[in-house]
C-alpha cells in the first residue's frame, strides 16, 4: 500500500513541477533520469576453470568462444533483441524470431531473460560435445515449448512454422500455408507410437535412434568450434 | 558487425541441430574445415609505435595489404615483426576497421595525408562508417574544389589553346567576360544598354511639361517620341546581335533555347519587332500597348550579370510549396474573416461592404497591417471582427515569414545535401560491391547451413528477382516453349507458382559478400543433394484455392483448373548456371501449374 502511494506522491510531484515550469516559462525538459536505474548491467561468467568442469570444451575453445561472445555482448549477457538481431543476419531471406525466440528460451536455462556465457556454453557444450542422448535430449527440450514433458501437435506447429518462416516467401516450389502442418503431420505418423497426439521423451528418442539420417546429422556439426 | 556475425557462425550452425529430428530429408555433408593454423599475435611496427593483434583479425579482410601475402614483403627478420615506415596515428584507425570493421575518420587529419594511408594499406575509402563518411565526402570534395580553383586560376593566366575553334572561343567569351578583354567590353557594353534601355521605359512616362499647343500635361515619351524611338531601336539591335551570337555560339542550341536566359532575351526585344509590324492596323494597337509591358523584362537580363539575382530566382523557385502554403492559409483566413465582416455589417445602413468579394479588400488592406481606410466597420460586431481580424492578421503573416526564411535556408542545404548524399550512395555502392571479401570459408560454412534448412523443410531458396519474374511470367499468357506436355489451360483463381528456375539465390549477408567463385561451391553442393525427391505436395492439395501471393494479371471470370505434372526435366534456362546439375533433375517431379 505504502508502495502505491509513493508512486502517487510521485506523480503528483511530477505534475505540480510541470505546471510551475509551464507558468515561470520553462519548459525545459529535465535529460536527468530521475528514476536512479544503472543503464547498463555489466556481467562477468565465472572463472575460466570452473567453466572448464561445467562444460565439455578445451581451454583454448572457451577463449575463443569468449572472445567473439563479447564482441558481441560487451555487457556479458544477451538480451532476446540482440540474440534475435545477429541470428536473423543469417537468414535474411526470411524471419528468424520466432525461432530465435524458441532457441533462446532453451538457452536461458535460469528463466531470466538473459542468456549469460555459462548459458551459452552449457548449452554448446551439449549440441556440439555431448553424446547423441544427450543432444537428442536438447532437441526435445527445445520442441517441449511449455517443458511439460510432452510435445503437443500445437507446440509442434509452432516450432514447425518458426523454421518455415526462416525460409521467407521467395522459395521453389512457393511455400503453402499448410505445409507446416503437413510436416507435422508426418512426424507425428513416425514419431508418435502408441497414437495418443502427444510424444514423450521416451518415443522420441526411440523413434530418432532408428532413423539413420537423424543419427548421423546428430555429428554433422561436431565441429564448428 | 562483419566481425561479429562471423564469429557467431558456429554458433548458429551448432543451433541448428533443432532441424535435424523433423528433416525429412538427408542433411547435406558439411564443407571440409581446414584446421586453421594456431591464431597467433602479430607484431606491427608503424614508425617506432608498436601494435599487436591476432592474425585472424588481419586476414578478415584479405583483399588489404596486411590481409593478404603482400605484408610479407615489410617483414623485419631480425627483430620478427612488420615494420611500416608510415604514418602511426593514421594506422591507428586503419587497425581498427580490422578489428570493427568500421572504419573511422578522423575529422582532425588532413584529408590528403588520410587518402595517402588507405591507398597505401589497400583500403577503399567507400567504407567509412555512416558515421564519418558524409564528414569525410565533404572534406574530399574541399579540398578538390580548391585544387581545382587552384588550377583555375592558374589557366587564367595561360594562354588560350590555339586549336580552340571559333565557335568555342566565343562562347567562352560569352560565359566567362574576363578570359579576355574583348568580352569583358563587350559584357560591360550590354550592361550598359540594358540599364539604359530600362530606365528609357522609365522616363517615358514622366510628366515633361505641355506642348505649346495643347493644355495638358504630356509625358516625355510622347514629348520626345523620335529620340525614345531612336534609343529603343538602338538597344533591341544591340540586344537582338547578342542574342544571335549567343545562338550561333551554344554547344547545344536547342538546350540554349530552351535555357530561361534566351526566353527572357526573346521576350524582351520582342515587342519592339511586333510593334514594327502593326503600326498600321487600329485594333490591335490597344494590345501592342499592353505588350510594351514586356520590355520590362529587360531588367532580368541582369541576372546574367549579378549572381545574385540568379540564386533569388532558384531559392525561390524552391521554396515554392511553402510560398503556396502560405497563399493558402493566407485566403483561408481572408474568405473566413470576409463572410463574417459581410454578414456582420449587412445590417448598417450605407455599407461599403456589399457582398463578401467586396469584403475580401477590406479583410487584406487589414490583414497586412495597411489600413487604407477606404472601407471602415460601422457596427460594433464589425468592429469587433475587424480587430480580431488585425490581430490575427499579424499572426498570420508573421509566423509563416521566418518559417519560410528558415525552410528556404533548411530547404536550400537540404538539397545540397541530399544530393550530395544521393550521388555518395551510387559511389559508395559501388565501393561496397569492391569491398574485401570476407573469410571465403565463412561463406561455404553459412552455405551449408541454408542448404540444412532448406533440406529440412523441403524448399529452395529462391531469389526475389526470379521469383517475382516467374509469377509474373506464369500469370502472362505465356506459353513455355520447352514443356511439350503441358496442356493448356486457364488459371485457377489465385493459383500461382514459380516456374522452375535454375538459377541460384545470392544473399545478401551483412559485410559479406558471395562473388562469382563462391557459386562453384554452391554448385559442388547442389549436386549433392540430388533432385528426386518429390514434392509432398499431393495433386489434390494444389487443386485447392490458395491465397494470393500476386494478384493475376489477368482478369478473366471462368475458372477451370489446370494441374500438369511434368515428368521430364523442365527448363534450361539461359541462366542455367552449371550443366552438372541438370542430370540429376531426371528423376524430379514438378508439378508445373500453367496460367493463361
Amino acid at each position: 500500500m505504502g508502495h502505491r502511494r509513493r508512486r502517487c506522491k510521485r506523480r503528483l510531484l511530477r505534475v505540480a513541477r510541470y505546471l510551475y515550469r509551464w507558468f515561470t516559462g520553462t519548459l525545459v525538459e529535465d535529460s536527468v533520469v530521475e528514476d536512479g536505474e544503472l543503464s547498463t548491467v555489466c556481467y562477468r561468467p565465472e572463472g575460466l576453470d570452473q567453466l572448464l568442469q561445467q562444460t565439455k570444451f578445451t581451454r583454448r575453445e572457451l577463449q575463443i568462444l569468449y572472445r567473439g561472445f563479447k564482441n558481441e555482448c560487451p555487457s556479458g549477457v544477451v538480451d532476446e533483441e540482440t540474440f534475435k538481431l545477429i541470428y536473423s543476419q543469417f537468414f535474411p531471406q526470411g524471419d528468424s524470431s520466432t525461432y530465435a525466440h524458441f532457441l533462446f528460451e532453451a538457452f536461458d536455462t535460469h528463466k531470466n531473460g538473459s542468456v549469460s556465457f555459462e548459458d551459452f556454453t552449457t548449452g554448446l557444450s551439449i549440441i556440439l560435445r555431448g553424446s547423441v542422448t544427450e543432444k537428442l535430449n536438447w532437441a526435445f527440450n527445445l520442441y517441449d515449448l511449455n517443458k511439460d514433458g510432452f510435445i503437443t501437435k500445437e507446440e509442434m506447429t509452432d516450432i514447425m512454422s518458426s523454421i518455415y518462416d526462416m525460409m521467407g516467401t521467395c522459395t521453389y516450389p512457393c511455400m503453402q500455408d499448410d505445409a507446416p502442418k503437413e510436416h507435422v503431420d508426418n512426424f507425428f505418423q513416425k514419431m508418435d507410437k502408441n497414437k495418443d497426439g502427444v510424444v514423450t521423451i521416451e518415443e522420441f528418442l526411440e523413434s530418432c535412434q532408428k532413423d539413420e539420417n537423424i543419427m548421423q546429422s546428430m555429428h554433422l556439426f561436431d565441429n564448428v568450434i | 558487425m562483419a566481425a561479429g556475425v562471423a564469429a557467431w557462425l558456429p554458433f548458429a550452425r551448432a543451433a541448428a541441430i533443432g532441424w535435424m529430428p523433423v528433416a525429412s530429408a538427408p542433411m547435406p555433408t558439411p564443407p571440409p574445415d581446414n584446421r586453421r593454423k594456431q591464431d597467433g599475435l602479430i607484431l606491427l611496427n608503424v614508425s617506432g609505435q608498436k601494435f599487436q593483434t591476432w592474425r585472424n583479425t588481419l586476414e578478415r579482410y584479405p583483399d588489404t595489404l596486411l590481409g593478404s601475402t603482400e605484408r610479407e614483403f615489410f617483414f623485419h627478420e631480425e627483430t620478427n615483426e612488420y615494420f611500416f615506415d608510415r604514418d602511426p596515428d593514421i594506422f591507428r584507425h586503419i587497425l581498427n576497421f580490422y578489428r570493427t570493421g568500421k572504419l573511422h575518420y578522423p575529422r582532425q587529419e588532413c584529408i590528403s595525408a588520410y587518402d595517402e594511408e588507405l591507398a597505401f594499406f589497400g583500403i577503399i575509402p567507400e567504407i567509412i562508417g555512416d558515421c564519418c563518411y558524409e564528414e569525410y565526402k565533404d572534406r574530399r570534395r574541399e579540398n578538390q574544389e580548391r585544387i581545382q580553383d587552384d588550377e583555375d586560376s592558374e589557366n587564367q593566366n595561360d594562354m588560350v589553346p590555339p586549336d580552340m575553334t571559333f565557335r568555342e572561343t566565343m562562347w567562352r567569351a560569352f560565359e566567362n567576360p574576363h578570359t579576355s578583354t574583348m568580352a569583358l567590353v563587350f559584357y560591360y557594353v550590354t550592361g550598359f544598354f540594358i540599364a539604359v534601355s530600362v530606365m528609357a521605359n522609365v522616363v517615358e512616362t514622366v510628366p515633361c511639361g505641355t506642348l505649346p499647343n495643347r493644355v495638358k500635361q504630356v509625358s516625355c515619351g510622347e514629348r520626345y517620341a523620335l529620340a525614345f524611338f531612336c534609343l529603343d531601336t538602338a538597344c533591341v539591335m544591340i540586344f537582338t546581335v547578342e542574342y544571335l551570337l549567343r545562338l550561333m555560339a551554344a554547344p547545344s542550341r536547342w538546350n540554349f533555347i530552351k535555357s530561361v536566359m534566351s526566353v527572357i532575351d526573346v521576350v524582351a526585344i520582342m515587342p519592339y519587332y511586333i510593334g514594327l509590324v502593326m503600326t498600321d492596323n487600329e485594333d490591335v494597337s490597344g494590345a501592342f500597348v499592353t505588350l510594351r509591358v514586356f520590355r520590362v523584362f529587360r531588367i532580368f537580363k541582369f541576372s546574367r550579370h549579378s549572381a545574385g539575382l540568379r540564386i533569388l530566382g532558384y531559392t525561390l523557385k524552391s521554396c515554392a510549396s511553402e510560398l503556396g502554403f502560405l497563399l493558402f492559409s493566407l485566403t483561408m483566413a481572408i474568405i473566413i474573416f470576409a463572410t463574417v465582416m459581410f454578414y456582420a455589417e449587412k445590417g448598417s445602413s450605407a455599407s461599403k461592404f456589399t457582398s463578401i468579394p467586396a469584403a475580401f479588400w477590406y479583410t487584406i488592406v487589414t490583414m497586412t497591417t495597411l489600413g487604407y481606410g477606404d472601407m471602415v466597420p460601422k457596427t460594433i460586431v464589425g468592429k469587433i471582427v475587424g480587430s480580431v481580424c488585425s490581430l490575427s492578421g499579424v499572426l498570420v503573416i508573421a509566423l509563416p515569414v521566418p518559417v519560410i526564411v528558415s525552410n528556404f535556408s533548411r530547404i536550400y542545404h537540404q538539397s545540397q545535401r541530399a544530393d550530395k548524399r544521393r550521388a555518395q550512395k551510387a559511389s559508395k555502392a559501388a565501393g561496397q560491391a569492391l569491398v574485401c571479401k570476407a573469410n571465403p570459408m565463412f561463406d561455404t560454412h553459412h552455405n551449408h547451413l541454408l542448404h540444412c534448412l532448406e533440406k529440412t523443410t523441403n524448399h529452395e531458396f529462391v531469389d526475389e528477382q526470379t521469383f517475382e519474374t516467374s509469377l509474373l511470367e506464369v500469370s502472362m499468357a505465356k506459353h513455355p516453349p520447352h514443356s511439350p506436355s503441358l496442356s493448356s489451360g486457364s488459371s485457377s483463381q489465385g493459383l500461382s507458382c514459380c516456374s522452375r528456375r535454375n538459377k541460384r539465390k545470392s544473399f545478401n549477408v551483412p559485410n559479406s559478400n558471395m562473388t562469382g567463385g563462391h557459386r562453384n561451391s554452391i554448385q559442388e553442393l547442389s549436386t549433392i543433394h540430388i533432385r528426386e525427391r518429390p514434392i509432398t505436395n499431393s495433386r489434390s492439395s494444389l487443386n485447392a484455392k490458395f491465397e494470393e501471393t500476386v494478384p493475376l494479371n489477368c482478369k478473366q471470370p471462368y475458372i477451370t483448373a489446370a494441374i500438369i505434372t511434368l515428368p521430364m526435366p523442365p527448363v534450361t534456362r539461359p541462366e542455367d548456371d552449371g550443366s552438372a546439375s541438370s542430370p540429376d533433375y531426371s528423376q524430379a517431379n514438378i508439378v508445373r501449374v500453367s496460367a493463361l
